[in-house]
């Protein structure tokens, strides 16, 4: 009985903690782009289109239900056939549809127009990470969950942003026309964000294209909408939409940062440098398939940890981070990653889990391999 | 033949007249019903490209 | 097409076909005994009941695989499963769901009830048939124990998108290749021998515009299915080249095209889904009238309807590819085609209401599930057309609004038609009719269960939760939470539907020919009840209902 008046208790917590999400979103949201506006009326006008006919069909049933129950004594007429009604309800919907797939239309020519953009961005999907370039300025980064794994496993108080965090947003400026160039290194991914209303997938060898532009600054949150893979449901996408000189001025510091890290590559390293900026890159990025401790997921992804191959061969080693193992879920980092993160990346993984082979690889031997 | 043409249409919409659909049934070879659908489907995939790449400039 | 003269059965023919012109004039010689009867039965009936009992064991295991998916999606967080566990519960639930279950129920009602509603003795094709059964469990036997081999199953989506199930798929992928194409070789015979046995074996007098609504709708899926596995078989072989010989089709790094696999997945998928939806409309055309007395409003536009569907059918498979960055003509052209589809089968939820309309209706259990699979296909039917519009399929292309689009037009749509058409034919298989009292629980359970699980999807989606994740946002937690205590109770309720067929086998209340009143009054009622062995050795005279 106790029991009983627990689970009540918790039922009717329930219901109020709904009451909550009805004011926070049930529904398509309306969006920040003048597009989004546009497909979210799209969506109400046929969604009552629907509700219309819903309840004139039902009602009609309903009332047939009703009103002619066999247990009250209803005699059955016998008509069957009446070609006039029959074609009223077939031109009747033709038309609506067509009144539909007007405006429709008008929007999709819209959505396929990105001529005159002012920026282009770069998406690629990668399992599980997205990579944004902003062509012709020199930027580029890589954009990963953050949410920590302790959140995901129960083991620490999940926070407001759960699964939807990343360690570094897309940065846009709001008011200009941003043209977005998609594609994968691997499988299939979509990028999605419900508030800029553009879901595209990025398909591996391809570029496919769609465009935003931003009304109002804020921090838009989606995630990756095809299944591609073990971490798919762990690949959110987050846009820093900024005004447009907080935007210039982002773009500045980023790209000294960028000329900062490439007159990295000629200098020496030190070991623990090294280390130290290995141990980021690979939570980063080899983390999600061979595992924090380098222990792998056999037999897709093999271990790092004591693995003699990769002790035994440092050329082979390099090779198979740069250019990656055709035919296997291994890809080439070469454009992902600088000189310097992948020579700290492949010093970390010769040295980190008792491997200790001693090895600091240095980013101008990166470099120059990269280059021939 | 128009008649052929009528009841193709009607198929296509999935409307007919009981008394229309005995008639074309009554007919010894469906080979014109056949031959008639497979050209109006072609053509109602011609139309709906035709207006497509219109609509798409 | 159709003969003048329809083959006259002699006593041998009816038998078996088998035996038929051998010269073995054992008419009714003894089948054999124990497991040998059912591996070598040649009979529709026995047959029909094979193809029943195994998509309801397959039932419960895809509903099992379900329930582990909705369990980890309780709560946010990883709580039961890993990620790489759920992608193989999601695909495989919903590859036994669809290639097991449904579609082999609609194969067994087939089997049953198209020889009795046309009058014919057997399938036309009855050693074809018997074969086509047994390559079922051998398929899905090698399908479920993908599941214990190293690196687990198949683990990318039912629907096995390219470049993730080739090149980067577990190494079982080759066996899960095998089982569907095995799966798709049965398909493809089953719906000869149904073509054969339908063009070929009515009763003298029925023409085709005298056949049953069912046995309509499994005619021109037949067709579809004889046209389209070809091009799923071509598909998973391609698939087996790149995986196994090196071949790049759907490989962009050796010049294939990963957007190809797409275009002919969905060629196949597209009728697929209509394969699973037809024989439910052929088998609640049935129903209704039977129920509301009246004879069904507009026959021939119903049969017209299906037949525009099926060529529409063809013409759409783009619409699941809005997003894929096709061309605007190529966008506009599944747009367009795609909202046309919404006519005729408007034209068919019409005339079902139509025939409710100033009938005289009764709620059996069979007119139970047919009434909610018209109202909650339709709800289905609202949310395909939704769909169809490609701007806003921006925003619902994979979340879970087409999750619960999909599921409602194939649990309470196909489902529940399966449902209808069981307890509308038990009296016919058993003998007796089903418990009422404890169908009646069965409907509102499933009902309220499917409800339950289903609508609050709509929600989710729209509010932004994507499909196929094993952990979701925080905002997402109430929808999930209703939806996974939903599908626990619709599973949970099956129990009741097998309690149902076991006791309407055992016992229960006596059933006379013509089971359901004057209403149903198709070929299947003239037999007595339970229809015995062997039917219309005879051939029946086929008389027009009068009324």
């Amino acid at each position: 009985m106790r029991t009983l008046l627990v689970w009540l208790a918790g039922g009717l917590a329930l219901v109020g903690s709904s009451q909550v999400a009805l004011a926070r979103g049930w529904n398509m949201p309306v969006g920040v782009t003048d597009l989004s506006g546009e497909i979210y009326s799209l969506h109400m006008i046929i969604f009552w289109i629907c509700v219309v006919i819903g309840v004139v069909v039902f009602g009609v049933m309903f009332y047939s239900l009703f009103r002619y129950r066999h247990s009250q004594g209803a005699k059955a007429a016998n008509f069957h056939e009446n070609t006039t009604v029959e074609i009223i309800w077939t031109t009747v919907p033709l038309l609506i549809l067509v009144g539909m797939a007007v405006p429709a239309t008008a929007t999709l020519q819209k959505i396929y127009d990105p001529s005159d953009a002012e920026l282009d961005v770069m998406i690629t999907g990668q399992q599980w990470r997205w990579r944004y370039e902003y062509l012709g300025e020199d930027v580029a980064f890589n954009s990963n969950l953050a949410t920590p794994r302790a959140q995901i496993r129960g083991e620490e108080e999940r926070g407001e942003h759960y699964l939807l965090e990343v360690d570094e947003p897309l940065v846009l400026p709001i008011n200009r026309k941003v043209r977005f160039l998609f594609t994968s290194d691997d499988v299939l991914h979509a990028w999605w964000v419900p508030e800029l209303a553009v879901k595209q997938d990025t398909v591996p060898g391809f570029v496919t294209e769609n465009w935003v532009q931003i009304n109002e600054p804020g921090i838009y949150r989606g995630q990756c909408a095809e299944l591609c893979g073990v971490d798919h449901g762990f690949m959110p996408v987050v846009v820093h939409a900024v005004e447009e000189d907080e935007f210039d001025a982002w773009l500045v510091e980023r790209q000294e940062m960028a000329a900062e890290e490439a007159m990295g590559v000629d200098r020496d390293w030190e070991m623990d440098e090294l280390m130290e900026r290995g141990e980021g890159v690979y939570g980063s990025i080899c983390a999600s398939c061979h595992q924090p401790e380098g222990q792998g997921a056999p037999p897709a992804f093999p271990a790092l940890a004591g693995n003699e191959e990769l002790i035994a061969g440092i050329e082979w080693h390099k090779d198979v981070v740069i250019n990656g193992v055709s035919g296997t879920a291994m890809p080439a980092f070469r454009t992902t990653l600088n000189p310097v993160e992948l020579a700290a990346v492949i010093t970390y993984t010769r040295n980190a889990w008792g491997n200790d082979t001693g090895d600091a690889v240095q980013p101008a031997e990166i470099a120059e391999r990269l280059a021939q | 033949m128009w008649g052929v043409i009528k009841s193709v249409l009607a198929a296509f919409l999935g409307v007919q007249r009981d008394q229309q659909r005995r008639e074309d049934f009554e007919r010894g070879s469906p080979l014109a019903f056949i031959v008639t659908g497979i050209v109006m489907g072609v053509l109602l995939v011609a139309i709906i490209a035709l207006v497509a790449f219109l609509a798409a400039g | 097409m159709a003969p003048k003269v329809p083959p006259q059965p002699t006593l041998e023919q009816s038998t078996s076909a088998v035996d038929a012109g051998h010269g073995h004039h054992h008419a009714h010689e003894a089948p054999p005994k124990g497991i040998m009867r059912w591996l070598l039965t040649t009979n529709h009936k026995e047959i029909g009941s094979m193809y029943l009992i195994f998509s309801l064991i397959m039932f419960f295991i895809g509903g099992i695989f379900a329930l582990v998916v909705r369990l980890e999606l309780f709560q946010p967080g990883l709580q039961f499963v890993n990620p790489e566990f759920f992608n193989q519960m999601t695909t495989m639930h919903g590859l036994i769901m669809v290639f097991a279950a449904v579609m082999p129920a609609f194969t067994g009602l087939a089997n049953w009830m198209i020889p009795l509603q046309i009058g014919a003795p057997d399938m036309a094709l009855p050693r074809l048939n018997n074969f086509s059964f047994w390559l079922l469990p051998v398929a899905f036997g090698l399908l479920l124990s993908t599941l214990l081999m190293p690196g687990g199953g198949p683990n990318f989506g039912w629907t096995f998108y390219a470049p993730l199930s080739t090149t980067y798929a577990p190494p079982s992928t080759t066996f899960f290749i095998l089982s569907l194409h095995i799966a798709g070789i049965s398909s493809i015979l089953g719906a000869i021998n149904i073509i054969a046995t339908i063009l070929n074996m009515r009763a003298p007098g029925m023409r085709m515009m005298d056949m049953p609504l069912f046995v309509w709708t499994w005619l021109i899926t037949s067709f579809l299915l004889i046209a389209v596995m070809p091009v799923l078989a071509g598909v998973i072989t391609m698939m087996l080249m790149d995986i196994n010989f090196g071949t790049s089709f759907f490989n962009a790094a050796g010049g294939g095209d990963p957007v190809l696999f797409q275009h002919l997945f969905w060629f196949f998928g597209h009728p697929e889904v209509y394969i699973m939806i037809l024989p439910a409309f052929g088998i609640v055309s049935a129903i209704i009238p039977a129920f509301a007395r009246k004879r069904l409003f507009g026959y021939a536009s119903m049969v017209y309807a299906t037949a525009a569907i099926a060529i529409l059918s063809f013409m759409v498979w783009g619409h699941h590819m809005f997003v894929v960055g096709m061309p605007l003509a190529g966008q506009l052209f599944f747009m367009y085609a795609t909202m046309l589809i919404a006519v005729p089968t408007g034209v068919k939820v019409f005339n079902w209401v139509a025939t409710l309309f100033r009938g005289s209706i009764s709620f059996e259990p069979p007119m139970l599930f047919a009434l909610a699979f018209v109202v909650l296909f339709t709800i289905g039917g609202f949310s395909g057309l939704m769909l169809a519009i490609a701007p806003a399929d921006f925003q619902y292309h994979d979340t879970y609004f087409v999750v619960a689009h999909f599921h409602y037009v194939l649990v309470p749509g196909a489902v529940f038609a399966i449902m209808a058409g069981v307890y509308y034919w038990l009296p016919k298989w058993t003998g007796h009719y089903p418990n009422v009292r404890l169908a009646q629980w069965h409907f509102w359970l499933s009902v309220i269960g499917v409800n339950l699980t289903f609508f609050p999807m709509h929600f989710s989606g729209l509010a932004g939760m994507p499909r196929r994740i094993p952990d979701y946002a925080l905002q997402f937690a109430d929808f999930n939470f209703v939806s996974s205590l939903g599908a626990f109770l619709f599973g949970f309720s099956q129990l009741l539907f097998v309690a149902v067929i076991i006791l309407c086998v055992r016992g229960g209340k006596k059933a006379p020919a013509q089971a359901w009143g004057e209403f149903a009054d198709d070929l299947e009622w003239s037999v007595p009840s339970p229809a015995p062995l062997h039917t219309f050795e005879t051939p029946p005279t086929f008389q027009r209902p009068a009324h």
